[in-house]
């Protein structure tokens, strides 16, 4: 069941990440692009090998208590990170387009091409 | 010394000559005498291992490479590759040394040093390697550096860039067919050692030279034939010889060594290295005697042809090439002994010639042979040059082409087939008209009238010594044959024979004479005969014509990019889809069971978490229907939030932290960036996207079909990898159980730090680059001039007045800046450099790592930028330079994970310095742990603070006053 739900967001998420970026408003664009990094990273989180009670300590291990998949977390860990650095970028392109042919409308720019 | 060492060193050179301080504090001469050193102290020491290959023949040396593949870093010494190695070192001192002197300005030699040593490097890597995939990769990089150096003046001239591709298209064409070859002749011989089992792929040269019968495996022909392609390619034969006349826009220095001494000779070098296990073969022996033979006649037809010098001397290359390649093929190996003699014969002189031209061309500005003329007046010294290597060139006794001329059409002689007659004339023509094209060289360019209108400058003195030695080697080579060559080739060549220098008035010796004669005789019709030469096709029109195909075919795809983000998407799921389907992933999954949820139970974290997936669905709406942008930046933070509520329930508290605190940042830098855009602009697209004219509402149902079709894609995909995951026994079991090894109490930590710690350097270098594409992109006029960056339309510290009303300017503008929000800006940083740093000693133990600790202080950081803006930000936080942070950050990152290979242990080993210390028990009293791991959180913390430092700066720079200006008071849209 909560495989079906997450699965249903991340869908959704996904979707609206990709029609924000369809759309010519840039700045939505930028969101939207933003929003199908978040998709992503749930995604991770929910394919987890095994979800356990607590979190992935050693005293947890220890005691015997189920812990969640630590190997997923590391790994959004730095996705969080690097997909961070990779919006700026964005958000950066989206400033620079804004400055140079003042507009955020991506149907006015047409010049990209050389 | 190990071999690696000597591979290394020229890289090294190449690094050390491209550094900046190298540019800015060694001179032009020191740089050279360096350069002409290292090489000069290689060649000694190739010279040095002599004895030692006398008595064992072959050295072979061996570095762990990846020995779960069986393949390891080898290198292989033996009579050929010494050869190719004095060669390579020997001639390079020569030419480091004449580069010094053939450039004027000083950072064009040092661009073109950095590459000429690298091309040093791998070349020598290639003649050194002993095993397959390693001299393939040294293979290539000659062809990339050889590009680099024939389009070195490709930004003045389109011949040069024209020729540069040229030669990596036909090189790097060839190096496809290459590597095929080798993988499957790596293959046969596994085969071929355990013909029952396969016992893969075999990657070592000495392996594989000792196994006599593998030309009789069944994809020899196939092989042999890949592996020749690749050879004759590099090697400029017929018919993909036309690269080497076009690698002439290389400066002379270049063309002297790579497409002369040494690369051009790569395919040689390889051709000699596999033939004693290939030539069994017809295919082989009579594929490189056939093509070997044509290149030779073609070259030389085409040498005289040419007007410019450097062309000559290409062509003539050419054609000594091709006749390298043809004594190879000789059956038996029969013509290995005069292969190396030409091969040495022609290093000598054909460099020399290299630099005489390259020095014309210096002199004179021009190497146009009709223009030239009379220069032995004018340039003595390099007309005696001229004459002794164009008459070895030619094979005048007793100098050393002589020597190679006679072995030449010895070995021919003595091989016997139905066409020993064709063959012996193709190489007695080619060898007059080779005489012809050096006579032409003394003639035409250093006697007759000098013509008008031909100015000529002295070169600087230091410019003949490298041809001059070279010449002197031709002249007296052919005399120290027993003493030099004739050890150096009995590594090479197993077989007994003799080299004399003069075997008498044989049938050989009245032939070379004949071809000395013919080639004077011809010197004097050459004009009619060059005039009378025509080519139905050439090499060249062909290329051109395949381009052109090439070109069609690029324009005619160009049609499917429209240039709209939608068709891309419609493509690229389009594509998935269908490989989705041709898997069959989708139909053997859903076969055996059915998507929709069975078990409805649910427990109350299971409802909490569908909670926070219905928040974040609904936030995701928000940020479509809300207009104005900064209510849309609000609603994205909702969504980070949610999702970060999401792992903290599923036990990710680590994740958790590092969410809400990047996405944060995300929604600050959304706002900081939204008060840098006109909002007219703004205002602009809202009101035309939410008109609700007809043509956008078309725009608005095709957008949401298309988002529809790929939220479902994307869901049933989800739904399918959820539903099989792996279970218990993945690789995470692992982690978890030996978390304990590395004194972490986290298994995160210790994924992040150790366990995968390579992947999380490589991320942190990532972070950085994206770091530095955004301050590229928006803060050029602040970049470059080194030191303390500053705003380049109001610097710091100087013009007060300006500054303080800019600052104003913005105060006014934003309301941030109260009296409260200043204290608690200030307020904040300590205490978040303070909880960082916490985080980075204490991250083994809990929640909280070196990203947490970056990107607390960062955050603490943009706070200041927002709320007191870029200038005063600026200013109040002088220590805070992003750029160094992110410098410190990376090399204590990459020390750090060096560090370990000195104490033994592997890249990114973990080192418990504690312990090695004997303070571990000290420290462990505070929870500490001070090993590798907690340096390499410290790095990452440096790196992200950094990162993240350069990325508020560059979005906060202000781009224009009037833009700030406007911008800060209508962040409300």
């Amino acid at each position: 069941m909560i495989e079906f739900m997450f699965a249903l967001a991340i869908g959704i998420l996904f979707g609206i990440g990709v029609f924000q970026l369809l759309r010519r408003d840039l700045i939505k664009a930028a969101i939207g692009f933003a929003i199908l990094f978040s998709a992503i990273n749930l995604f991770f989180v929910a394919a987890g090998a095994f979800e356990g009670e607590s979190p992935p300590y050693l005293s947890n291990v220890q005691a015997g208590r189920p812990t969640s998949d630590p190997l997923v977390q590391a790994l959004i860990l730095t996705a969080i990170v690097v997909s961070f650095g990779s919006f700026s970028l964005v958000l950066g392109i989206v400033n620079i387009i804004s400055k140079r042919y003042d507009t955020v409308d991506s149907n006015d720019v047409t010049q990209l091409k050389h | 010394m190990h071999l690696a060492l000597v591979t290394a060193a020229p890289f090294c050179l190449a690094l050390l000559l491209a550094l900046p301080q190298t540019r800015s504090h060694l001179g032009k001469t020191t740089q050279t005498l360096l350069s002409t050193a290292l090489m000069a102290a290689l060649f000694a020491w190739l010279v040095g291992a002599f004895p030692l290959l006398q008595a064992e023949q072959v050295i072979v040396q061996r570095l762990e490479w990846m020995p779960a593949l069986g393949i390891s870093l080898s290198f292989y010494l033996d009579g050929v590759s010494l050869l190719f190695g004095l060669i390579i070192t020997g001639i390079g001192a020569l030419i480091f040394f004449f580069a010094g002197f053939y450039f004027d300005d000083a950072a064009e030699y040092n661009r073109f040093m950095v590459w000429l040593a690298g091309f040093a490097g791998a070349m020598l890597a290639l003649v050194l390697s002993g095993n397959l995939l390693m001299l393939f990769i040294a293979w290539e990089l000659t062809s990339v550096t050889s590009f680099l150096l024939i389009g070195f003046q490709g930004k003045k001239q389109e011949a040069a860039r024209e020729g540069a591709f040229k030669a990596l298209f036909v090189t790097s064409g060839g190096a496809l067919a290459l590597i095929i070859g080798l993988v499957m002749l790596g293959a046969a011989a596994g085969q071929v050692i355990t013909p029952e089992a396969n016992s893969g792929f075999v990657a070592e040269l000495d392996v594989i030279l000792k196994l006599d019968n593998l030309h009789e495996h069944a994809w020899f022909p196939l092989f042999a034939t890949l592996i020749l392609l690749g050879c004759f390619t590099k090697s400029a034969q017929f018919p993909f010889h036309f690269w080497l006349p076009g690698a002439m826009s290389a400066p002379t220095p270049a063309s002297a060594y790579l497409h002369s001494a040494t690369m051009v000779k790569a395919g040689i070098y390889l051709v000699a290295r596999l033939s004693p296990v290939m030539t069994q073969h017809e295919l082989w022996a009579n594929g490189l005697l056939g093509v070997g033979l044509l290149t030779m006649l073609v070259g030389a037809i085409f040498a005289i042809k040419q007007s410019d010098l450097k062309g000559l001397l290409a062509y003539a290359t050419v054609s000594k090439l091709g006749a390298i390649m043809a004594l190879l093929g000789l059956p038996g190996q029969a013509g290995l002994k005069a292969a190396l003699v030409g091969i040495i014969a022609h290093a000598l002189y054909k460099s020399a010639l290299f630099m005489v031209a390259g020095t014309i061309d210096h002199a004179a500005h021009t190497r146009h042979i009709g223009r030239l003329g009379g220069l032995r007046k004018e340039l003595p010294g390099l007309f005696w040059v001229t004459v002794i290597s164009a008459l070895s060139m030619a094979g005048l006794p007793f100098l050393m082409g002589f020597v190679a001329k006679e072995t030449l059409l010895d070995a021919l002689l003595h091989y016997s087939a139905p066409w020993t007659a064709l063959v012996m004339l193709v190489a007695l023509v080619s060898a007059a008209l080779t005489a012809l094209a050096a006579y032409m060289l003394i003639g035409e360019v250093f006697l007759g009238q000098r013509p008008r209108g031909l100015r000529i400058h002295k070169p600087p003195t230091p410019i003949y010594y490298g041809p001059a030695l070279l010449a002197f080697c031709s002249l007296v080579m052919g005399f120290l044959l027993d003493p030099l060559i004739i050890p150096l080739l009995r590594l090479a060549v197993t077989k007994s024979f003799s080299l004399p220098l003069f075997a008498g008035f044989n049938e050989v010796f009245w032939m070379s004479a004949g071809v000395l004669v013919a080639g004077a005789l011809l010197y004097l019709v050459r004009k009619p005969l060059t005039a009378r030469i025509t080519f139905p096709l050439s090499g060249d029109a062909v290329y051109r014509e395949i381009i052109n195909y090439i070109d069609w075919a690029g324009n005619a795809l160009l049609h499917f990019q429209s240039g709209y983000v939608r068709y891309y998407l419609v493509w690229i799921l389009g594509s998935v889809s269908l490989m989705l389907v041709a898997s069959g992933t989708l139909s053997t999954v859903t076969a055996g069971q059915t998507l929709l949820p069975q078990d409805l139970s649910m427990t109350a974290t299971d409802l909490a978490k569908i909670f926070m997936l219905l928040l974040t669905i609904v936030a995701a709406a928000l940020t479509v229907v809300l207009r104005e942008h900064v209510k849309a930046a609000i609603a994205y933070g909702v969504i980070g939030y949610a999702i970060g509520v999401i792992f903290l329930i599923n036990h990710a508290p680590d994740v958790a932290l590092v969410q809400m605190l990047v996405e944060t940042m995300a929604t600050v830098l959304i706002i900081i960036m939204l008060g840098q855009i006109r909002p007219g602009a703004r205002l602009k697209v809202i009101d035309s996207l939410w008109s609700g004219r007809h043509d956008y509402n078309f725009g608005f149902l095709r957008d949401l079909g298309i988002s529809i079709v790929i939220g479902l894609a994307v869901f049933v995909f989800s739904l399918i990898a959820l539903q099989n995951r792996p279970d218990r026994h993945s690789i995470a079991k692992w982690h978890l159980e030996n978390t304990v090894l590395v004194n972490s109490e986290d298994a995160v930590g210790a994924i992040v730090a150790d366990f995968r710690g390579t992947d999380t350097l490589l991320e942190i270098a990532v972070f950085t680059t994206a770091a530095l594409g955004v301050l590229t992109l928006l803060a050029r006029g602040r970049v470059g001039g080194g030191g303390r960056p500053a705003p380049s339309k109001a610097p710091v510290e100087s013009t007060p007045e300006f500054d303080a009303e800019a600052v104003e300017a913005i105060q006014d503008a934003t309301s941030l800046s109260t009296p409260f929000t200043r204290l608690v800006t200030h307020f904040v940083l300590p205490v978040a450099i303070l909880i960082g740093i916490a985080q980075i000693l204490y991250g083994g133990s809990g929640p909280g790592d070196g990203f947490t600790a970056g990107v607390t202080i960062g955050l603490a950081v943009s706070l200041w930028y927002v709320v007191l803006g870029y200038d005063e930000a600026r200013r109040q936080l002088p220590w805070f330079r992003p750029e160094q942070f992110v410098r410190l950050g990376l090399v204590i990152g990459i020390v750090n994970a060096l560090l370990p290979l000195l104490l033994g242990k592997g890249f990114m080993g973990h080192v418990q310095f504690d312990k090695a210390l004997g303070i571990y028990d000290l420290v462990g009293s505070f929870g500490l742990h001070i090993t590798s791991s907690l340096f390499f959180e410290i790095a990452i913390a440096i790196t992200v603070m950094g990162g993240l430092g350069i990325i508020i700066e560059a979005i906060a720079y202000p781009q224009s006053r009037a833009a700030a200006d406007e911008g800060l008071s209508a962040v409300n849209i």
